[in-house]
């Protein structure tokens, strides 16, 4: 079995699926983002996001930081369509907040760095890491869609549905 | 839960760090605005967690002078 590695940052993929209203629209977002969690001092875990990045929550674990951030995320988007007049408004709120980076890129350079340390010793994740699904980074690009849902033409389809996962990146490039 | 910080104390802190900054709240969080960066994220609380300051800090670009007073 492969040794695991420790690290103070730990990178992750996530994938969030959502289903807004607005001021006469209905948008769908679908998120394939990046963050590091960490543990703090306290013993607190904190997901910190890196894609979107101005976004941040904490648990006791990583499942509770996780869904704390991912209400956290929710929130954001029912705040920009309250304040959005009309969906292409929403829509650039969305992107805006998902492609700004941190003023000096820090976030964005500590999940390079950290993916290539796992890559470099190819080891496992530690716990509580272990046991979460991996993916590669690279067939999951970090990317936000914002569709308009109430449209004429829409078709609706039972794969449109996606699950909220975290994951681990793999140890080995796509 | 971890360690917080009174919303005064963080308004104390911007206006030392980042001149100009704008906050404004939303339904959900508030929305702190400064040098054409957004972080429409903190919580409305009164108090704040440690890790949400870090957070707005560094993505405002303000993290080194945040340091200096303590709460981030």
């Amino acid at each position: 079995m492969a040794d695991t590695i420790q690290l103070k940052e730990h990178p992750i993929l996530i994938t969030l699926r959502d289903v807004v209203s607005g001021d006469g629209f209905l948008a769908g977002i679908t998120l394939s983002g990046r963050a590091l969690v960490r543990q703090e001092d306290d013993g607190a875990w904190w997901m910190y996001g890196v894609r979107p990045s101005a976004i941040a929550d904490s648990g006791t674990t990583i499942d509770e930081a996780f869904s704390r951030f991912r209400t956290r995320y929710k929130e954001v988007l029912f705040d920009m369509a309250q304040d959005s007049r009309d969906f292409d408004q929403f829509r650039a709120a969305v992107e805006q907040f998902f492609y700004e980076p941190d003023a000096d890129g820090e976030d964005e350079h500590l999940w390079e760095e950290a993916l290539k340390a796992i890559r470099v010793t190819k080891c496992n994740p530690p716990e509580p890491f272990a046991h979460l699904p991996r993916e590669a980074p690279e067939s999951k690009p970090a990317q936000i869609t914002v569709e308009r849902l109430n449209r004429a033409d829409a078709r609706f389809k039972p794969s449109d549905n996606i699950t909220d996962t975290y994951s681990v990146p793999m140890a080995h490039a796509a | 839960m971890s360690a917080s910080v009174a919303f005064a104390d963080i308004v104390k802190m911007l206006e030392k760090c980042a001149p100009g900054h704008t906050i404004r709240l939303a339904n959900h969080s508030r929305v702190i605005k400064y040098n054409n960066l957004s972080y429409p994220s903190l919580p409305k609380f009164d108090k704040i967690e440690m890790g949400h300051i870090r957070k707005m800090a560094r993505h405002l670009g303000i993290l080194d002078c945040a340091k200096k007073f303590g709460i981030a």
